[in-house]
């Protein structure tokens, strides 16, 4: 987690902190009319960005979509969901990355079987962060039930994420390791991911706070009368404030651990 | 092409320092979200319309008016048939207690969104990030914000460009139903990503070779400070929200 704030001494970051915010928030703008969930969420063909952009260039990905969703707000639907958006983008493209290299894998050269079946894992665990994070504190908020954001987030952010991501990380990588703008190439020795049981076990409590508080909380609050993909039911339930609120907790551990 | 709701006027509210107009905004959410009872969120939606007319705003309303309507329609029609809990039935599942519920939310989030707007028409990018600056957000991540704000309209004028190359190559985008035109704008999305990233190693140096991370403390072009108005209208937003958090806790009003 380190990274995540040493990365703005890097000028080459900061930049792609501001490129990753700037398409992200591009590609977010011309879908925020085919409305999912008035005003929280829409289609989003650009949920294909953050996970490729957290693989290639780490914590300015994150930054990058966190931002990139937070400007893409400013066109529509600015409100106070949005501050939970910032952070469960930014979540979107953290998890991924980091769980890349936590568990072994070094580039994101997606090719061959292991590392495409390891890329359709962390894009779904992303996805469902992303979920678990907004879907909660929009519950908080009583805007919008916990089962039908946390359903729908995650549906419209894992598809597009596999189907469009996939395709785009094997285009991109090549050019993007050509041109020196990995990361991984770019920070200092220190600020490089570790490795090593720590880290693993720090990515396996990711996994299960992720899995906690997103199945646990859709179970309570099924359980409450709310209902997937459907607004029945009434928001602020607080058996899946909690259990939600320990999964987002799990999830910043989880990833603390992970050098 | 103009994306941004910006509009260059001189009124009350533009020559707000943006760090009171965050703390306004703050203050109308905090407001909007603490209640479900359609009359008390007119209220507040008309006082958020006042704040935009004092500051000339509303004519980005039409920009907008499509979205706002889709919320509040969309809003009306989904909680009306899942709203449960209600004991006046009038057709099937819907009851008027759901109506309320809907119409409610509907004029929340509209509210939420004007408010947003609002702050957007009067408040220059420029401002937004020395704001930022001022209230302590270190001055690179709000580099960063401003300059992916300004990108935005490159990044959609470059994709456009692209649209029209591969469009005069043969690229039939107008044909097929959405998904088969999602699809067809794939490879369009790669060609913009690294014209962009491309850019960043000579953009980085550009920075550098003017100074750019040198010292953490930066002077700046505009400066901004707080005036006699800033605090009339801080004083307003602050009683008003005290006023809803008093009315709701002691529960005169849900």
């Amino acid at each position: 987690m380190k990274e995540v704030f040493s990365m703005w001494k890097h000028t080459k970051m900061v930049v792609l902190v501001a490129l990753c915010a700037g398409l992200y928030a591009a590609l977010l703008i011309p879908f925020k009319a085919i409305v999912v969930i008035p005003g929280i969420t829409e289609v989003r063909p650009a949920s294909a960005l953050p996970i490729v952009f957290g693989l290639l260039f780490g914590p300015a990905g994150a930054w990058g979509a966190a931002i990139g969703n937070l400007i893409g707000d400013f066109f529509g639907s600015l409100g106070a969901g949005s501050i939970f958006g910032f952070v469960g983008n930014f979540l979107f493209a953290y998890v991924p990355y980091k769980l890349w290299h936590s568990f072994g894998f070094k580039e994101p050269k997606v090719i061959g079987k292991k590392n495409v079946i390891m890329f359709i894992l962390i894009a779904i665990l992303g996805s469902m962060a992303c979920a678990l994070f907004i879907a909660w504190g929009v519950d908080l908020l009583g805007l919008v039930p916990f089962a039908a954001l946390g359903s729908i987030i995650t549906a419209n952010n894992t598809i597009p994420s596999i189907v469009l991501g996939l395709p785009l990380i094997i285009l991109l990588y090549p050019r993007v390791k050509k041109w020196d703008l990995l990361w991984t190439d770019i920070v200092d020795e220190s600020e490089l991911p570790q490795g090593g049981a720590k880290s693993r076990i720090g990515g396996y409590i990711m996994i299960a706070s992720i899995l906690f508080g997103l199945i646990a909380g859709l179970v309570t609050a099924l359980g409450g009368g709310q209902e997937m993909f459907s607004f029945a039911g009434e928001a602020k339930n607080m058996m899946v404030a909690v259990i939600a609120g320990i999964g987002s907790i799990g999830i910043l551990i989880g990833g603390a651990m992970q050098k | 092409m103009d994306m941004f709701l910006y509009l260059d006027k001189n009124t009350i509210v533009h020559r707000l320092d943006p760090r009171t107009k965050v703390i306004l905004l703050f203050c109308s959410f905090v407001m909007a979200l603490m209640f479900t009872n359609p009359y008390i969120l007119s209220a507040i939606a008309a006082i958020i319309v006042i704040y935009g007319v004092m500051g000339k705003s509303l004519a980005n309303l039409k920009r907008i008016r499509m979205i706002l309507i889709m919320i509040f329609l969309l809003s009306l029609v989904l909680w009306s048939l899942s709203y449960k809990g209600g004991s006046t039935q009038l057709l099937g599942p819907i009851t008027l207690e759901g109506i309320l519920f809907g119409v409610a939310t509907g004029i929340k989030f509209d509210a939420m969104i004007i408010s947003g707007m609002v702050f957007l028409s009067s408040t220059k990018m420029e401002e937004i990030s020395l704001g930022l600056v001022k209230m302590k957000v270190p001055y690179r991540g709000a580099f960063a914000f401003s300059t992916a704000l300004r990108l935005v309209p490159m990044i959609v004028s470059t994709s456009y460009t692209i649209i029209q190359a591969q469009s005069s190559r043969g690229l039939d985008l107008k044909s097929g139903n959405i998904f088969s035109r999602i699809k067809k704008y794939i490879p369009l999305v790669i060609p913009t990503i690294l014209s962009v990233i491309r850019n960043t190693n000579v953009f980085a140096m550009a920075l550098e070779s003017k100074g750019f991370g040198y010292s953490e403390e930066r002077s700046n072009y505009l400066n901004i400070y707080l005036k006699k108005n800033d605090y009339v209208f801080l004083s307003l937003g602050v009683l008003l929200t005290i006023g809803c958090i008093f009315i709701r806790v002691v529960g005169i009003v849900n």
